[in-house]
């Protein structure tokens, strides 16, 4: 190719630049209302999510709270490493995994199947009430499930009445001395608690579904099971998948609640997690620093999961991501 | 019409206007409204609208508004620190944290010039409220009563059936103890259709210290420093678990759930379960606090089974020791309410605390209103018999007549002192105490020769004086080296003691052995070393 060529090429490519931006302008001009419109959110944002990050500086400081931020003596990654050499950080941290990934599973699937058996429920008055009663215990506090829990399981209590009545067991078992059936019973619990409330939003998408799809699979001749699979399933796709990553990103998020008061001293080697960790050696200390350095390690496994969890999704979705 | 309209707008403007400055007019004169955090929650607060505290408004012009921590005070307390919001008055318990982040404001100079009852009411012990010795700044006024006598005990309670159904055996070993309850749960292994519980402990939460920690320092003789034994020779302090006295006192505990005699959810169990087990009857023993377990013993008694409430006794590890639950540790003025630097009216709040600290006022919060609560006869305080019938039995009293919901934490005459009129300070006395014990209590106590639990206890007298008070008070810095590795050692007890305790008798000895040198690897001779220098301080410090 000759040069000129290359040149006009050059200049072509100028030229689509410069006519680019213009058009972005033009097209920023055309939009302003709707900028003004978001503008109150951004400000928001930026207010109440990266302002804040600014604090993220105490972990690397010995922090006093009374001294102004000059005043402040630099430790460097004195925390990080603290944090990284504790034995017990490693034990809390698998305890939050677990929990949570058992959640996750748990919290995850049922709904989603639960969802399903509602919506092919026919006879609608059933239908609603079902509905009703499974998401009211949304609407209970953890402290009130904790003291139903730890009555169920107790040793005169009626899981173990039943199970002795039925000659499963010998001997009554104290369920909430064993560290093993810890994370079970919080996982029972929560699932019990959530069950209902977090079907709600599949049961919204599998209404929205086109019901001529059912029609014209019923037309081929496919039964229930077949109708699920091949319509409600692909229909509520979209949302399966927000709902994953939107999970997936928070699995290192599972605040402490249910587990700290669930939780005895026999079993604190299964029941302790990040955030209560993060509360007993960071603030309750006045360690304000270390809290600040076990926040930041949170988030950034957190922006790790979500990424990761989006490009696994993006493959499964013939390559387009949701976020 | 359009005139009419703006003459009418303009009427509405003037009379909102003025109706504005009568409003200003009438805030003059509406009470000063104090905030304050309080460290203990107080179920029975109204916000200053019972009589008590409409009274305290009424002469003071101050009204309280009062926070209550939701869940570990010691939580919010770090959280108020770091954004440096403070209230007004803050209720502490331990100074330190304040103290280090400078939220507290000297009242020394305050106390010259305005504490007259305040002197008065502290005497010597004022110079006990100094911090420290590089600081002798006075941050707060001590709660609890000062010189107060110590008339109730708690110790080892066991149900009156039980001693009544041995024919009040001698009570003195954790032996006699275990006997006693062996015997008659060999006796009786249901009570009312429900399967009898031996010994029942408290392990939810910080309730371990109460009801598994703290009865083997006070089985073995020590009288309670919190998480420390301090010898009395060398003023060292040693973290009490790792006493071999204290070891005993496990081992036995192992013993008695090996025997089938511990309650099998003694570790398990949350506070509503235990005196829900309490309240029904069937737990022969307990190793608690009065306090503790009260609630559950007034619905016994409600119920008419006074045979199931509890006697209180002096049980040892053996014949060497001596139950120290009378040792006066002297006042030890180190928890109490503090001015914030935040606070916008000194003044008035340190004079608010002075006034509360009068006679008039120690008299108001604890006896309440003349002619309503009290009377006086010949130059006597009474409670009428009708109010004391409400007083002992309705458990809204408090709430709402307000007797008694400001006499703590706030500066306090201790029980038994008297005042210029000759009557004592606060309503509990002696006889008061015998007055509330049931028939069965009473016919218990003759049996074994006493008119008061506190008279089968090794009496105060028998006691030396601890040169520094209650160590559990004193205010300990915020530094690393100390927090940490307590905090740590602390967790540590929590899971490891119920797993010992639980384990089976040949493995006690070296699990035992194992969580010691656990201990030793998590620092503990380091936060020991500390505390032992502040131990130290607070003598020099009290004693110049």
């Amino acid at each position: 190719m000759s040069r000129t060529g290359e040149e006009s090429g050059q200049l072509n490519y100028c030229f689509e630049k410069q006519q680019k931006y213009k058009r972005y302008f033009q097209r920023l001009y055309r939009q302003r209302y709707l900028f003004l419109m978001v503008l109150p959110f951004l400000v928001w944002v930026i207010v109440f999510k990266y302002i804040p990050i600014w604090g993220w500086t105490m972990a690397f400081q010995d922090y006093k709270p009374h001294f102004s931020f000059l005043e402040q003596t630099w430790v460097g990654f004195k925390y990080f490493i603290e944090l990284f050499h504790d034995r017990q950080f490693y034990l809390v941290l698998r305890n939050t995994l677990v929990m949570s990934l058992l959640s996750l599973l748990c919290g995850y699937t049922f709904p989603i199947i639960f969802a399903i058996f509602i919506n092919e429920i026919r006879h609608k008055f059933f239908q609603k009430t079902i509905q009703t009663i499974s998401y009211l215990p949304h609407f209970v506090s953890w402290v009130v499930v904790a003291g139903i829990f730890t009555k169920l399981l107790a040793i005169g209590g009626p899981i173990n009445q039943l199970l002795l009545e039925l000659g499963l067991l010998k001997e009554p078992v104290l369920f909430m001395a064993k560290g093993e059936y810890f994370w079970g019973i919080v996982t029972v619990a929560d699932l019990w608690k959530e069950l209902g409330w977090n079907s709600i939003i599949f049961l919204a998408a599998i209404v929205s579904i086109d019901e001529n799809l059912y029609e014209a699979a019923q037309m081929d001749g496919a039964n229930r099971f077949r109708q699920i699979w091949h319509v409600t399933l692909p229909g509520i796709r979209m949302v399966v998948f927000i709902m994953l990553i939107m999970s997936i990103g928070n699995l290192i998020n599972i605040g402490f609640e249910r587990q700290f008061l669930l939780q005895n001293n026999l079993v604190k080697d299964y029941s302790e997690v990040l955030d209560l960790y993060a509360l007993t050696y960071g603030i309750r200390v006045a360690r304000y620093a270390y809290g600040t350095a076990v926040g930041i390690f949170k988030s950034v496994v957190s922006i790790i999961l979500l990424l990761v969890a989006n490009t696994v999704v993006k493959r499964f979705n013939d390559g387009t991501a949701v976020l | 019409m359009r005139t009419r309209r703006a003459l009418l707008l303009s009427l509405v403007w003037i009379v909102a206007l003025a109706g504005l400055g009568v409003c200003s007019i009438i805030g003059a004169q509406k009470p000063l409204e104090l905030t304050m955090f309080s460290y203990d929650i107080n179920p029975n607060y109204t916000g200053f609208e019972d009589p008590i505290g409409r009274e305290i408004t009424k002469r003071t012009g101050i009204k309280l508004s009062i926070e209550y921590p939701v869940g570990d005070p010691e939580e919010r307390i770090m959280l108020m620190i770091a954004s440096g919001e403070y209230p007004d008055l803050i209720f502490h318990k331990g100074a330190g944290k304040f103290v280090d982040a400078g939220a507290f404001i000297d009242l020394t100079s305050y106390i010259e010039q305005y504490g007259a009852n305040i002197k008065k009411l502290y005497g010597p012990y004022l110079k006990r409220m100094r911090y420290d010795l590089n600081d002798r700044s006075i941050y707060y006024l001590g709660c609890y009563g000062v010189d107060s006598q110590i008339w109730d005990v708690s110790g080892f309670e066991l149900q009156h059936a039980v001693v009544k159904e041995l024919g009040y055996p001698k009570m003195e070993t954790l032996q006699d103890f275990e006997n006693a309850i062996k015997a008659y749960m060999k006796k009786y292994p249901t009570i009312d259709g429900r399967p009898t519980i031996g010994l029942s402990l408290l392990a939810d939460d910080w309730r371990f210290l109460i009801s598994v920690t703290n009865p083997a320092v006070a089985a073995t003789g020590a009288p309670d420093d919190g998480q420390w034994y301090i010898d009395f020779e060398t003023q060292e302090a040693v973290y009490h678990i790792t006493r071999p006295e204290e070891k005993e006192y496990f081992r036995w505990l192992n013993h008695m759930n090996a025997l089938g005699l511990l309650d099998p959810e003694s570790f398990v169990q949350k506070y509503d379960q235990y005196k829900a087990k309490i309240a029904q009857g069937r737990v022969l023993a307990l190793t608690d606090q009065r306090w503790e377990y009260e609630e559950a013993e007034r619905a016994l008694r409600q119920a008419g089974k006074f045979e199931r409430t509890y006697g209180n006794y002096p049980i040892v590890l053996d014949e060497r020791f001596k139950r120290p639950d009378l040792w006066d540790p002297g006042y030890s003025a180190s928890w109490g309410v503090g001015i914030s630097v935040n606070c916008k009216h000194k003044e008035e709040a340190f004079k608010f605390l002075d006034w509360m600290a009068s006679d008039e006022a120690q008299v108001l919060v604890n006896w309440g209103l003349e002619g309503v609560n009290y009377r006086v006869e010949n130059r006597k305080r009474v409670i009428p018999p009708a109010e004391l019938e409400q007083k002992n039995n309705d458990p809204l009293y408090i709430k709402k007549s307000g007797v008694g919901l400001y006499v703590y934490p706030f500066p306090q005459r201790g029980d038994g002192l008297v005042d210029p009129t000759g009557n004592t300070y606060t309503t509990l006395t002696k006889d008061f105490i015998k007055e509330r014990y049931s028939p069965v209590e009473k016919q218990v106590l003759a049996s074994y020769g006493a008119e008061m639990w506190m008279d089968l206890y090794p009496q105060s007298s028998e006691f030396p004086l601890k040169p520094w008070g209650a160590a559990w008070q004193i205010p300990t810095p915020m530094n690393e080296d100390f927090t940490v590795p307590l905090q740590r050692c602390d967790d540590l007890c929590k899971k490891r003691i119920p797993e010992i305790v639980l384990a089976d008798p040949s493995a006690f000895d070296r699990l035992w052995d194992n969580f010691q040198k656990e201990l030793e690897n998590l620092g503990i001779h380091k936060a020991e070393a500390i505390f032992t220098q502040l131990i130290q301080e607070r003598i020099a410090l009290w004693n110049d």
